[in-house]
């Protein structure tokens, strides 16, 4: 049975519904309590012990009604006869397979030819936990993994039955029949480890991808892919706001606590000696994001925006900046409509036509010059090759004079920039940081630092 | 073995229910269960679920069924151990130093030099710091009950992460630090319930501390119990109608979903009104107690006789 509930928190697990040690062991001692016999009972309980967030019991009630479709029943079908060894009808997994599983070789004919549908399904089931069909991975496995149960569950001892019956009576209808048997015998484990592949591996295949997303350079994801890169940024978002929301600071100045002053110096005779002071909100960040949308840096900045908008619990204060021959605000945009809408109106808009750094620098000083204080990180998102134009050096000194910090993102790897017209060196004087931005791994590192100079 | 725990468990769990209805509450399977799970294992609940669907009143109605005490802790912003655990007396102290030094004289009385004076001073008990100038708040008042007791964390995800740190050992071991004192274990195991709108995240240390009940809203069957025992007067026909009315309004898009409590409300404002069938003047004119929002108000007003034409017909 703890075979059982481990596999099927494998299961969850790989469902991405996150299971802990300690709550595996609350599961197991839950089960003491309440028992295997009642679905509705034990689909109650191991939910409450074992998924945690609506999301999570969503995915759990998919994960149970698939994982113990064929796996459990048992207490409803042990009440079927059946001829195996013990009457108890709890075959539970048998021991290390030595004799194979609890139905021999001699046994599986016997079942089969009987026909008795759901011990065949018990049988099949502990053979497929015997040769630990957890562990599947990939579907390349699925033929071994079919041969496995199939060689578990006696096949051979049967074969070698039906080699000698052929022999023997080549036209017989009984050798008809056994083979008959067999093919179906064989189309239901082949099922069985489908299903089974499914279950284990439903997640595996995301993970990986996702995986791979992250790494690759943004301006070459597919637009396939866009949906699950969006998925993906949100959970990072996610990651970063739940670990940064936690951050606090008691002040140093600010109302006096009166109570906990007091609190604290009653050890003194009641003279106040150590003082508590109230605490204070967080200082959250300004942000001015300046996006150039012109050509493939476009692919960036729409991550960028997108990144920074899920985190509107962290960075409330996000003014955002679209810019190729011109620049305007798009922060409107972002924050009433969804992100794509959003994207494509943006790229409409402002994203026609080449790149100007000068003009566009200078725009963005007129635009944000109530907003440009100590507390404001501007990040600006571009290659910086303004077409041998007028690069902004100078516009840009002047902001990054008045705010906190300049934060400079460049699509392009290092080695390109300062060739061609890239104007990256006389711009990146008057930014705090300079930093490739490829992937969503680095958009997030970068992100993440914002967030933490932030509180 | 399992099988004769099952049963056994079916009918504590059914025994549940039963004590529940029989104090007006009407609890689905989950519910029961979540109940029985606690008292078995000894682990807090936390519940989860849109607001008014009976998260607070689940804990007052296990108190009722165990017949323990409910020790109430209604959490906030800026919540602190010395609002929810243990404040010092500091009026008594100050007077106890008061009273110590006026008899500090009498007591050092033939005392020779200063060593001897100090050791006499630790003859002395240190009541100072001693459960005489403790005042206890809900969460040690819950672990000091002698018969057990229901405490009830409510709306937890308002109060801040650091209170949440701190309730972690209280749910783990059922004790308390108090730094002057020591630890201090409960004396019967409280049964505790935690309460959560979701308006933040919980962390997940605390999760994993607790089971997790999530309480949607009812179903209509079970939405038509709650009401049948909470509003008996009520003629069955018009319950019927009143039930699927307000199921189908959590089924459009509206800014707040009229919970169980409002849909109580409501069938008592009709029972007041002496209605016998949904009428649309008699829907709008009360529709208020359903809604909470102008907007929702306005929206849902032009389909209310479609909509009850669908509850009576469905």
């Amino acid at each position: 049975m703890t075979q059982i509930l481990s596999n099927f928190i494998q299961v969850l697990r790989a469902a991405s519904i996150r299971v802990s040690t300690a709550e595996s062991i609350d599961a197991a001692s839950a089960l003491n309590v309440v028992g295997w016999d009642h679905r509705d009972q034990l689909r109650e309980t191991l939910s409450q012990v074992l998924a945690k967030t609506p999301e999570d019991k969503r995915a759990f009630h998919e994960c149970f009604d698939r994982f113990f479709t064929f796996e459990t029943v048992r207490g409803v079908e042990a009440n079927v006869p059946s001829d195996d060894t013990d009457a108890g009808g709890q075959p539970q997994m048998p021991e290390a397979g030595a004799g194979g599983s609890g139905v021999g070789g001699g046994g599986l004919a016997e079942l089969l030819e009987k026909g008795d549908s759901a011990a065949l399904q018990q049988a099949m089931a502990s053979a497929a936990r015997a040769v630990q069909i957890q562990n599947i991975r990939l579907f390349t496995q699925r033929g071994m993994y079919v041969r496995r149960v199939l060689e578990q569950m006696g096949i051979e001892d049967f074969d070698r039955a039906l080699l000698a019956a052929a022999r023997q009576q080549p036209a017989a209808p009984e050798v008809a029949r056994m083979r008959e048997r067999k093919e179906r015998l064989l189309e239901d484990v082949s099922a069985l480890v489908d299903r089974q592949m499914l279950l284990y591996t439903a997640n595996a295949r995301t993970a990986l991808r996702e995986e791979v997303l992250q790494k690759t350079p943004l301006t070459r994801i597919e637009m396939s892919d866009f949906k699950t890169m969006q998925t993906l940024v949100r959970k990072l978002a996610k990651r970063l706001v739940s670990l940064h929301s936690r951050r606090r600071r008691v002040a140093k100045r600010g109302q006096l606590d009166i109570r906990r002053t007091l609190r604290r110096n009653t050890g003194y005779d009641g003279l106040l000696f150590n003082t508590v002071w109230k605490q204070t909100k967080v200082d959250r960040p300004k942000i001015i994001a300046v996006c150039d949308v012109s050509g493939s840096v476009a692919q960036v900045s729409r991550f960028l925006l997108l990144f920074l908008y899920s985190m509107s619990e962290v960075l409330p204060k996000v003014r955002s900046f679209a810019f190729s021959t011109q620049l305007g605000e798009v922060t409107d945009w972002f924050q009433t409509k969804p992100a794509e809408e959003a994207l494509a109106l943006t790229m409409k808009t402002w994203g026609m036509g080449s790149t100007d750094y000068g003009g566009s620098l200078t725009e963005l000083e007129r635009l944000t010059e109530a907003d440009l204080d100590h507390r404001t990180t501007v990040i600006i998102l571009g290659d910086a090759r303004s077409n041998y134009g007028d690069p902004g050096a100078q516009a840009l000194r002047r902001i990054h004079e008045r705010v906190k910090r300049v934060i400079w993102l460049n699509p392009e790897p290092r080695s390109f920039w300062n060739i061609g017209d890239s104007a990256m060196q006389k711009l990146a004087a008057s930014c705090d940081r300079v930093e490739t931005c490829r992937t969503l791994l680095q958009l997030e590192r970068i992100v993440n630092e914002i967030a933490r100079g932030a509180s | 073995m399992t099988t004769a725990n099952a049963s056994a468990a079916r009918d504590a769990i059914l025994a549940i229910q039963k004590g529940f209805e029989t104090s007006g509450y009407i609890a689905s399977d989950g519910i029961a269960t979540a109940v029985f799970l606690a008292q078995a294992l000894s682990k807090p609940i936390l519940v989860e679920g849109p607001p008014g669907v009976g998260k607070t009143e689940l804990a007052t109605a296990t108190s009722a069924l165990l017949g323990k005490p409910l020790i109430r802790l209604q959490c906030y912003e800026g919540l602190d151990e010395a609002k929810a655990l243990y404040e010092w007396k500091y009026g008594k102290q100050l007077l106890y130093t008061q009273v110590l030094k006026e008899k500090l004289g009498d007591l050092m009385q033939g005392a020779e030099g200063l060593k001897q004076s100090l050791a006499r001073l630790h003859e002395f008990d240190d009541t100072f710091f001693s459960e005489e100038f403790l005042e206890p708040r809900p969460l040690l008042k819950a672990l000091w009950a002698k018969d057990g007791a229901v405490l009830l964390i409510d709306e937890i995800d308002k109060s801040d992460e650091e209170f949440e740190a701190f309730l972690l050992e209280l749910l783990q071991d059922y004790q308390i630090s108090i730094p002057e004192l020591g630890t201090i274990k409960a004396v019967s195991t409280p049964t505790v319930f935690l309460t959560s709108n979701n308006t933040r995240e919980i962390g997940d240390a605390l999760k994993r501390r607790c089971l997790h009940l999530y309480i949607p809203f009812p179903d209509n069957r079970l939405e038509q119990r709650i009401i049948a025992s909470r509003v008996p007067a009520l003629a069955s026909e018009l319950r019927d109608q009143l039930v699927g009315f307000v199921q189908s309004l959590r089924g459009m898009d509206i800014k707040k979903a009229p919970a169980v409590s409002e849909t109580i409300d409501w069938a008592r404002t009709l029972l007041l009104m002496h209605a016998t069938e949904l009428e649309p003047e008699l829907v709008r004119a009360t529709l208020n107690v359903l809604l909470k929002f102008q907007s929702d108000i306005e929206l849902v007003d032009l389909e209310v006789p479609a909509m009850i034409h669908r509850a009576s017909v469905g």
